[in-house]
């Protein structure tokens, strides 16, 4: 998996250290040079930029965590550990906080210490009971920490190397490699199945090569993990639109705007769904309050003046189309539309 | 609004990701199947050793395709275009200037 053995790695690789010498202060770029600089091997270099990151960005919590994994891998089990149990205690039900934590507590051979946050792991998601079972940590009931259950556990340092994955997808994905992305970012969600951004991620590749059917299981997926995750009913929705299926279309834009109820282009889209459904009234209220997020949301206006129309409301009609051609008096279409009813 | 409005506002996302375009400087609408797209043209990744009347003739080529795209996609029967950077005249594109405005958004 080192970069230095693969031509696409390697070009990512420099494209970004081009991107960190120009914008030295974003803390994202820094992470992910940083990432990129450990899985290829360079600790030393990947420590500060990490460091780097975080300086920038005291809350990054992905940073932050990837200098952990840093840490454990250059063995410096203190500083992993301190980073580790600090974020635990702000997340005390992310599973996989304890079960990092008890892999590091086994790599310093504090048994009692690895079996109490394998258990808090457990509690947390039913995914890593099947996966200590499956490694033979957890048998009959109970956890057996035997030589051979800990020499599997002890090689699991996921999460940094699922997000260089993640990344490298993405950046293939933007690139239109999408098939290639889908490897990468599937090995991602392989090495840590428990991440709804990974399963987002992998749902909008599919929905991008035309995959709907897969784009829909990994936005369920993502959604399984993180039923607050708005976006992931949005794009769920533009897939069941594709498709053809509005109702569900419609179910999920409802979702996503409950989620977010202040980003006016998911109202706008509301809006057109509630209009394809003949639900005028709806979409009126929906095109108002995008438009009272956003005033010089062009499009909603246009629509609100159309549906206006449509329910011979000439004089808001009238008044829609006089306020976009304000805005855009070069607009054609709309001069039309209001010459017609004038 | 027809019918088809969106699912074409989901076709022309989806058909935005898989071109060179940087989506991101861009909004799209579409009303009736006229499709308005607005914001700033601008490519995600261009050669940084053209110069710059090779990356004009690459941003009007990319217009012009996306333009076919879109008017390709079912249902669509207009495309109007409202840049901040490009114009369409008598079906040339022209780089034009961005107001101070433009460019802070």
């Amino acid at each position: 998996m080192k970069p230095r053995g693969n031509l696409i790695y390697r070009q990512i690789l420099d494209e970004i250290g081009k991107q960190v010498q120009i914008h030295p202060n974003y803390a994202d770029l820094q992470n992910q040079f940083a990432l990129i600089l450990m899985v290829d091997g360079k600790m030393e270099r990947a420590e500060i930029h990490f460091l780097e990151a975080i300086r920038l960005n005291p809350n990054y919590r992905d940073a932050i965590l990837n200098l952990g994994f840093l840490y454990m891998e250059t063995k410096r089990w203190k500083k992993a550990e301190e980073i580790f149990l600090s974020e635990a205690k702000r997340r005390p039900r992310d599973g996989f906080l304890h079960h990092v934590l008890g892999i590091l507590y086994l790599q310093t051979g504090r048994q009692e210490e690895a079996a109490g946050r394998i258990c808090k792991a457990m509690q947390s998601h039913s995914h890593y009971r099947d996966d200590y079972r499956k490694k033979g940590v957890w048998q009959r009931g109970a956890i057996r920490l035997d030589p051979k259950a800990e020499s599997a556990l002890k090689r699991i340092h996921s999460l940094p190397y699922a997000q260089f994955h993640n990344f490298i997808g993405l950046n293939l994905a933007k690139r239109g490699k999408f098939a290639r992305a889908v490897k990468e970012l599937k090995k991602a969600e392989g090495l840590n199945p428990d991440e709804f951004i990974f399963h987002a991620n992998l749902g909008t590749v599919h929905y991008y090569q035309g995959a709907y059917s897969k784009a829909i299981q990994e936005f369920q997926k993502a959604l399984e993990i993180n039923p607050l995750y708005g976006m992931g009913y949005a794009n769920l929705s533009y897939v069941y639109g594709l498709m053809g299926r509005s109702r569900e279309a419609l179910r999920c834009m409802i979702r996503a705007v409950r989620l977010n109820p202040r980003y006016a282009d998911l109202r706008y889209n509301l809006a057109l769904l509630y209009n394809d459904r003949k639900q005028y009234r709806k979409a009126v209220s929906e095109l108002k309050k995008a438009l009272r997020i956003n005033p010089n949301y062009l499009f909603a206006r246009i629509n609100l003046g159309v549906l206006y129309e449509d329910q011979k409301r000439w004089k808001e009609a009238k008044r829609e189309y006089r306020k976009i051609l304000r805005i855009t008096p070069d607009d054609e279409h709309v001069r039309k539309r209001l010459e017609r009813i004038s | 609004m027809l019918r088809e409005d969106f699912a074409i506002q989901a076709n022309i996302r989806r058909m935005l990701a898989r071109t060179d375009i940087d989506a991101s400087q861009m909004e799209f609408g579409t009303v009736k199947g006229v499709v308005y797209i607005q914001g700033t043209f601008r490519h995600s990744r261009f050669n940084p050793s053209w110069d710059s009347d090779k990356a004009n003739q690459f941003a009007v080529n990319s217009l012009y395709l996306l333009e076919k795209k879109i008017r390709r996609i079912a249902g669509v029967s207009d495309v109007i275009f409202q840049l901040n950077n490009w114009k369409k005249e008598k079906g040339h594109w022209f780089q034009v200037e961005m107001t101070k405005e433009d460019e802070t958004k």
